[in-house]
């Protein structure tokens, strides 16, 4: 087909091209058709190709070859054209194709992209169905409360009754007006609490501007406090630190102070030591005694594979820490009328669970001079059986015997000048009792029950220690100090005198005497008394708890021969007359004067013992070395003949008893 | 403490001893000498307090025990306790006989009292000291005394005169002036008679009024029993003086006391035969062979 192209030049002439456009021709011809022809075509192509080798062989005329040439020719180029048309059906097939293709691959995608929104769109509504609203979970009060309590503008009953929708958000609207308010208060509280806050600050800067300026009062009202004798601010700082003692020393610390302000105001109690130790111990007791166990097996352990030589220094500190003192300690003053003062430190140790004690003695005048009285205020021993019995060698607590086993210490006595005494009656005034139980609890009321006597008790010692003291230094100046209220107990004249008084160990007084009376706390002393010839030697046995118990004198007397109280029946009655008759020896309460009594009435019955001895023979000797000057009611009595020691005042004779 | 006298039960099973404290105390015999017996039987089943001085006479009659002490006679029931007060002032030895009491005194005089009405009924006055003590000899029936004055005095107790005077410091063999001539110890035996004291222990013949044997012991005697053959006395020194009639000695037997007031010896009761004796000590000493001692009894 020829289609015209209207081709414009810049001469604006149109000119008419012709253009051939063989496709068009594809729509009026017939696939079929021009199969059959290209069928036919090739068939007579290949009917001239035989034709023209056929004349070609039989070497025909070349014009007719050149016919055939031209009609070959011709059929070529139809073959040409139908190939042309072939290619360009198939082109066309193809684009049709193609392009059918191509609306189907749009309409597949439109297709697809629907499908897509349509599964978004599934998902929206399932997650829109779904959705937990957040009002859910705020919890709303409930209906009838709703339709109470909210104003009408929120609450919209015509409306939210019908529809629960409106009605939860009405709800929703009510809660909100609801937490708006209550926000709203609790701004203002925060607000007021803060006011408030500020005003405690300042009134506390207020107060501790106030404590320099108190301090300086206390200060000032020392003197004043210490004029009126009411120590206020002693007794706090002692409160204060009295927080941090061990129970038992507490328990003794509240009694003794208790007991000195109600019964005895010379008592004074006062804590000594390291506090800050004491608040160090107090914070992990139990931490520092398992480290300790623990320490100890592990150091123990690792000795016993390294070195063997230092197991006795780790011994040694095993000891030490199981005798550790607490850092605090009390001390307790005793305060006599003569001005003299006995101390005692109390204290308290704490692995054992015992207290001790060590004494000191301080007194107004300097006690030198007297030397047998040596032993008399020694510290060790001055508190030695305050109660019968009570030494205070070995810890009375029977647990400790286990715990000494275990770090070889055999006999608590070795440590006892280091530690301190742990009598009996210490234990019971801190409120420690030791049952054959073992039960060990701080008691208060066993504190107090021991306290008052314990006191009496120790002033008691404290003073006849004293007392002995003096009188020892004037024993040993061979004065026997008689008091004046003891006169009467014996007669004017004694021509007897003292002339030695010195001390004796235990030993010596055993080649003296053997006597189930004594044992080794005791203190035993020699006294001498002569007259003219005759000497008395005196073995006298002092007992810790004298006065309470009686000193004991065991005689012999060396006069034309040696006679003892063992083979003497009037020597043994002497000794009675010394040892047995404590009411009337004693003199006036407290009883002090009881050793001097005894010695002067010693005195005496040698007296009467030596001016008697005389009268038994017919006097056919010659001058008697003692004249007679006692009056006596008779000089011998009985069968045994004994001599009239009893002194009657008076009167002034010598009877028998 | 000094034991000063002793007496045994009528029916011989207990032992009562008395001391210078004016104390009293009971044994059990019968408790001591089991084969059982342990520390506790040695200790009094009973012990009072009878007097202010000292116990220095007890005397035991078939019912009553007799004590002298500070001025006063006591009589136990040896079932109860009965008191008789007497007020004299000293006494230091009772004796007794058909139901009236002798009593030797401390106003140098012998009293005999009627046990049952209580009454003195004489006095027997001639010593010059107090009297130490009395004996008794039953079958002519005279009261011999001894005392301080170192006089022994023989009485008719019917006729409650004076009989004879025996000055014993007097005769050499027997006197001891370093001592003195005081009496303390008396005993008879029909015929024989023992005294001693300042004077050593001597033996004499009544009829002869001699002395026939003297015993050289050292101390001083002061309790001396005829017992079998043998003459047995204590005194001054820890022993029991066996002697014979002859003067000598026999056999010293120690004991534990210094030295001894008194000698008891069990007659009455053959189960428990024993000889007690107690001095300067708390302890009495029991024999049950003469020989030796066999334990003690703690006062």
């Amino acid at each position: 087909m020829l289609f015209c192209l209207k081709v414009k030049k810049n001469n604006s002439e149109l000119h008419e091209v012709r253009v051939y456009n063989e496709e068009v021709e594809l729509e009026d011809r017939d696939p079929q058709q021009d199969y059959m022809l290209y069928k036919d075509t090739c068939a007579d192509l290949a009917k001239l190709m035989a034709e023209i080798q056929e004349l070609k062989s039989s070497g025909a005329k070349s014009v007719e070859i050149e016919e055939r040439h031209r009609q070959c020719s011709v059929h070529f180029i139809t073959l040409k054209k139908l190939n042309r048309l072939a290619h360009m059906r198939l082109k066309k097939g193809r684009d049709q194709t193609h392009e059918a293709k191509q609306r189907v691959d749009v309409l597949h995608l439109q297709l697809q992209n629907l499908l897509y929104e349509v599964m978004h769109l599934q998902k929206e509504i399932s997650k829109c169905l779904e959705f937990k609203s957040q009002h859910e979970e705020i919890e709303l009060v409930s209906e009838e409360e709703f339709f109470q309590e909210a104003p009408a503008e929120i609450s919209r009953p015509h409306v939210t009754r019908d529809d629960n929708h409106q009605l939860t958000l009405a709800r929703l609207d009510w809660e909100l007006e609801q937490r708006k308010r209550l926000a709203e208060q609790y701004k203002m509280s925060l607000a007021r609490k803060e006011k408030i806050q500020k005003a405690i600050e300042q009134k506390r800067e207020y107060l501790s501007s106030l404590q320099p300026g108190l301090q300086n009062i206390m200060q000032a009202s020392l003197p004043v406090q210490e004029y009126l004798s009411m120590p206020f601010e002693q007794m706090q700082k002692q409160a204060e630190v009295a927080r941090h003692l061990p129970p038992p020393l507490y328990v003794l610390l509240v009694q003794a102070a208790a007991y000195g302000q109600a019964c005895d105001k010379t008592l004074s109690v006062n804590i000594s030591g390291d506090v800050d130790e004491a608040k160090a111990l107090s914070r992990r007791p139990e931490d520092s005694q398992e480290d300790e166990s623990d320490s100890d097996a592990e150091e123990e352990q690792q000795n016993t594979k390294r070195r063997r030589a230092t197991v006795g220094v780790q011994l040694e500190d095993k000891r030490k820490a199981m005798l550790r003192r607490h850092p605090l300690s009390l001390c307790v003053d005793l305060k006599c009328k003569d001005g003299s003062v006995l101390h005692l430190f109390f204290y308290y140790l704490m692995n054992l669970n015992i207290l001790t004690v060590k004494t000191k003695v301080s007194t107004a005048t300097d006690l030198s001079g007297a030397v047998s009285a040596g032993e008399l205020l020694n510290s060790e021993s001055l508190l030695n059986c305050l109660y019968a019995s009570d030494h205070g060698k070995e810890t009375p607590n029977p647990a400790n015997r286990y715990q000494f086993d275990k770090v070889g210490i055999t006999t608590f006595a070795d440590y006892v000048s280091d530690l301190g005494h742990p009598y009996v009656w210490v234990q019971k005034l801190g409120g420690l009792q030791f049952s054959s139980d073992g039960a060990q609890n701080v008691i208060f009321a066993l504190s107090a029950s021991h306290m008052e006597k314990t006191m009496k008790l120790l002033r008691g010692r404290l003073q006849a220690r004293l007392a002995l003291h003096k009188q020892f230094s004037s024993l040993e100046h061979s004065i026997i100090p008689v008091s004046s209220e003891c006169q009467h107990l014996f007669p004017a004249k004694v021509v007897s005198g003292l002339t030695r008084w010195t001390m004796m160990s235990y030993q010596e007084f055993t080649h003296v005497l053997k006597a189930g009376l004594v044992c080794e706390t005791d203190l035993f002393f020699m006294a001498v008394v002569e007259r003219g010839t005759a000497r008395l030697l005196a073995a006298v046995v002092l007992n810790p708890r004298y006065p309470e118990v009686m000193p004991l004198f065991s005689l012999s007397l060396h006069w034309k021969g040696e006679r003892s109280g063992r083979t003497e029946d009037n020597l043994r009655a002497m000794e009675s007359e010394v040892n047995v008759f404590r009411a009337e020896l004693q003199g006036p309460r407290p009883g002090l004067q009881l050793l001097t009594n005894q010695i002067q009435r010693l005195c005496v019955c040698l007296d009467v013992y030596l001016e008697t001895e005389s009268q038994v023979c017919d006097g056919s000797e010659g001058p008697r070395e003692f004249p007679r000057e006692k009056m006596c009611l008779r000089t011998a009595r009985g069968p045994s003949r004994l001599k009239p020691f009893k002194y009657n005042h008076p009167q002034g004779f010598f009877s028998h008893r | 403490m000094s034991v000063f006298s002793q007496s045994f039960s009528p029916c011989g099973r207990f032992l009562a001893a008395g001391n210078n404290y004016g104390e009293i105390a009971l044994f059990s015999l019968s408790a001591a000498l089991s084969p059982d017996a342990s520390e506790g039987s040695q200790k009094p089943i009973l012990n009072f307090t009878a007097h202010d001085g000292p116990v220095f006479s007890l005397l035991s009659t078939d019912t009553h025990l007799l004590s002298a002490g500070n001025g006063e006679i006591s009589a136990w029931s040896w079932a109860e306790l009965i008191k008789k007060f007497i007020d004299l002032m000293l006494f230091f030895s009772i004796f007794s006989q058909d139901n009236s009491l002798i009593v030797g005194g401390g106003d140098n005089n012998i009293h005999i009292m009627d046990m049952e009405t209580g009454i003195f009924k004489s006095v027997l006055k001639g010593h010059t000291d107090y009297i130490h003590c009395l004996c008794f000899k039953e079958r002519e029936e005279e009261i011999l005394s001894g005392g301080e004055d170192g006089a022994v005095r023989i009485w008719d107790s019917r006729t409650n005169r004076p009989v004879h005077c025996i000055e014993v410091f007097k005769y050499e063999e027997c006197a001891r002036p370093q001592f003195g001539k005081w009496i303390s110890c008396l005993a008879t035996d029909s015929d024989w008679m023992l005294c001693g004291g300042g004077p050593s222990l001597s033996l004499w013949h009544l009829r002869s009024m001699s002395p026939t044997s003297v015993f050289p012991l050292p101390g001083c005697q002061r309790e001396a029993v005829f017992h079998q053959d043998l003459i047995m006395s204590v005194g001054e020194g820890p022993y029991v003086s066996h002697c014979l009639h002859g003067g000598t000695v026999k056999a010293q037997i120690p004991c534990t006391p210094s030295s001894l007031n008194t000698l008891a010896l069990n007659l009455k009761n053959t189960e428990h035969r024993v000889m007690t004796v107690g001095g300067s000590s708390h302890q009495i000493d029991v024999f049950t062979n003469f020989s030796y001692r066999a334990f003690s009894l703690s006062f």
